[in-house]
């Protein structure tokens, strides 16, 4: 009987070992097969993937966020499992506003042949994609059993994008960062390499077996700004309040703290809507609109005659009580040069020539000056040349200086009113706050500190040098400050002593001349005299109202200084000195 | 005594017990295998698994990032000066001219510094480096002995 069955069993044991050998002979097939070989290349044996890091955040010196990130969506349609493309056309057009014949067709006839995936929108915010992807499952929901929803193909993909909550606050100063995540213009722009960090290429395993060490990427690095959001806020609410009551065409106020250079606040026009960014060709005509204050240099006219006046206090060639008679007129390199409303001021002296702002006394500092040395104190007041402020595109200006082939003799007594000379508002008032700061000029800087790793690094304060003595800028401050309180001017500060100068510049033409109808008004000052603690530059162009600065930006440096000491603190005069006393 | 012997020699020849110790070593080596097999299987799982789970916890960490930062934006948004402006007038608030203001002297105030937004090194977000132990396969650790200096030296 067990002879009988043996047979079957060596037939089913034989069997067995074959089909065994088949399946061994087929596993060292596949190992060592053509494609087998290939996989075990070390390029497949890994995969490089690049990690980018989250764009760091900026904010003003107080923590409040001026620039984020937030996450929106990227709406797009898999050409490939689409079922019903009418159906996610129109809901598209319903849901996000896209044209709905546009999108129809594009998902029809896809604009690119072979393409796989069409990108509808970019930047569609989470409220919308979530609603979108509650549409999709309700709709596969009602599908029919083993079949797809009619939206299906379409598809989302999460990222961040730069978000600035305060709008067009403060634009000027933080700029904006494009689709491709590139930094424009201001801190964006500046920071650039910074903010976005470093992306990380890692080449991770494709065997899910192989676990590798997390790489860990740093975050781009947190910018905090010198910026005070609410003086930057009360900044753009005056200048735009004066641009209307004025009939100005556009404006610039620097509020500094001229003891470290930091910038408090720095409004301009126009602004734009930083979360609208594609915008910017609509607001802006070209690149050095976006931050007047650094880019645009003009001639200032009459505040410049503080650094003429310092310089000739510094040098030696007057004092504060040197007598000038004015006779309304002065010849400098054959030209005459006269007041600015053409009549003569009689006996004068250092504080009156600076009160009334008189051309012909300040032509005649310059020339007793004579060219080395008046150009020499221009030079180191950092006429010419950048201030280095921490923000894309600024401008150096102009000085002409002797030798240079368009430089006249006349340049020197224009040059010491303001005339002929091109300067950004950031480097007058970089200039003037060595009168300010005793005699120490400040770099001006937007960056208080940076944050990374859970660190952070404060930026000190930077000197550019000191142009004149503290003898000379306290006496000059001093000058200043009488001149305003004699002339009863505008700018005066209620309870607080300041000093500060006008400035009212006509506009050269392209012609030559220039255009007597139009002025830039400006107006440059600082305070409390005893302990300056801001300064303010404003700048109000071709305002319409009056020509005159001592009318239009007087009164904005008053207005604007009212606002500086309740934002930033600072007593009145009378206060401060009775806190000193206890 | 010769029958004894002859017994146990018989039994010892018997086909039946060859094939049986046959049989038992090629099962013992078939279990063996099969154990390693196992052990080889459930590490090779458990390694797989923990990687996924990474994946997983880094994801679930950017998301959270991600998440942070939007409610961050949505805050500040929130807190924005000109909603700030907005809510105050409506609450009857209005900005503070320069003749009411009235400073008082209070002992001890520290007047608002700059933001200071860390409070010095944090801990290091690094993951320690990890072990061989953990995501080296059997055939990798067989394939460094056979490939250590220390056994070539050996078979030199």
């Amino acid at each position: 009987m067990r002879q009988q069955y043996a047979w079957r069993s060596k037939f089913l044991v034989s069997l067995l070992v074959f089909l065994a050998f088949l399946v061994i002979a087929q596993i060292v097939r596949i190992q060592n097969s053509e494609e087998a070989a290939i996989f075990r290349e070390p390029r497949y044996a890994t995969e490089r993937k690049t990690f980018y890091p989250d764009r760091g955040d900026i904010y003003d010196r107080n923590g409040h966020l001026l620039a984020g990130n937030q996450t929106v969506y990227e709406v797009g349609v898999n050409l490939n499992d689409v079922k019903d493309a009418n159906a996610i056309a129109m809901t598209l057009s319903v849901q996000l506003g896209v044209d709905y014949a546009q999108t129809l067709n594009n998902i029809i006839n896809p604009p690119i042949p072979d393409l796989v995936y069409l990108i509808v929108a970019k930047s569609v915010s989470a409220e919308d994609a979530v609603a979108l992807q509650q549409l999709k499952l309700a709709m596969q929901e009602q599908a029919l059993p083993g079949t797809s929803g009619s939206l299906t193909g379409l598809e989302f993909t999460a990222h961040p994008q730069r978000d600035y909550p305060e709008g067009a606050l403060a634009s000027n100063i933080i700029g904006f960062v494009n689709r491709e995540g590139r930094g424009y213009f201001g801190v964006e722009e500046k920071y650039n390499s910074l903010l976005a960090g470093n992306p990380v290429q890692v080449l991770v395993p494709t065997d899910p077996n192989k676990a590798e060490d997390i790489p860990h990427i740093p975050d781009g690095t947190n910018l905090v700004l010198t910026v005070n959001r609410d003086l930057q806020a009360a900044a753009e609410e005056t200048l735009d309040g004066a641009l209307s009551t004025y009939g100005a065409q556009g404006g610039t106020i620097i509020v500094m703290n001229p003891r470290n250079g930091e910038v408090l606040a720095m409004a301009v026009t126009p602004r734009m809507d930083l979360n609208q960014f594609w915008n910017y060709d609509v607001v802006y005509q070209n690149a050095s609109e976006f931050n007047r204050a650094i880019s645009v240099p003009y001639e200032p006219g009459s505040v410049t005659k503080i650094l003429t006046m310092a310089a000739a206090l510094d040098s030696g060639t007057v004092v504060s009580n040197t007598g000038f008679l004015d006779t309304g007129s002065i010849l400098v390199g054959g030209v005459t040069i006269k007041n600015w409303n053409e009549e003569a001021w009689g006996q004068q002296d250092m504080t009156g020539c600076l009160q009334h702002s008189l051309n012909v006394c300040l032509a005649w500092i310059s020339t007793q000056m004579g060219t080395q040395i008046f150009y020499g104190y221009m030079n180191r007041f950092g006429l010419g040349h950048l201030t280095n402020i921490d923000m894309a595109g600024e401008s150096a200006g102009r000085l002409k200086v002797p030798g240079d082939e368009d430089w006249y003799p006349v340049d020197l007594g224009t040059n010491a009113f303001g005339q002929g000379v091109a300067i950004t508002p950031i480097q007058l008032l970089a200039a003037a706050s060595s009168i300010a700061n005793d005699g120490r000029m400040v770099s001006p800087h937007i960056l208080y500190s940076m944050l990374r790793e859970g660190r952070q690094y404060n930026v000190p304060a930077q000197y550019a040098g000191s142009p004149i003595s503290s003898q000379t800028a306290q006496t000059l401050s001093n000058m200043l400050a009488i001149s305003l309180e004699n002339e009863a001017s505008l700018a005066l500060v209620p309870g607080y002593r300041v000093a500060g100068k006008t400035g009212t510049a006509q506009i050269p033409t392209p012609y030559g001349y220039y255009d007597s109808t139009r002025t830039n008004a400006s107006f440059i000052g600082w305070g409390p005299v005893d302990d300056p603690q801001f300064m303010i530059y404003v700048w109000l162009e071709k305002p319409s109202a009056s020509i005159w600065g001592s009318e239009t930006a007087a009164p904005v440096f008053s207005e604007m200084a009212q606002k500086t000491v309740i934002l930033l603190n600072i007593p009145p005069d009378q206060v401060r000195q009775l806190l000193v006393l206890k | 005594m010769q029958n004894i012997n002859h017994f146990v020699h018989a039994y010892k020849i018997a086909p039946w017990r060859i094939q049986r110790q046959w049989i038992g070593n090629i099962l013992l080596a078939v279990v063996g295998l099969a154990m390693v097999a196992t052990l080889y299987l459930y590490v090779t799982a458990r390694a797989a698994i923990a990687g996924r789970e990474i994946q997983e916890l880094t994801a679930s960490t950017r998301a959270s990032q991600h998440a942070s930062a939007d409610l961050q934006t949505r805050l500040a948004a929130l807190t924005s000066t000109s909603v700030m402006e907005e809510r105050a007038l409506a609450l009857g608030f209005e900005p503070i001219k320069p003749g009411k203001v009235e400073y008082i002297v209070v002992a001890g105030y520290m007047a608002p510094q700059p933001m200071i937004l860390s409070n010095g090194p944090q801990p290091g977000l690094r993951a320690p480096s990890i072990p061989p132990e953990y995501n080296q396969s059997l055939l990798d650790w067989v394939d460094e002995q056979v490939h250590s200096p220390y056994l070539r030296g050996g078979l030199q």
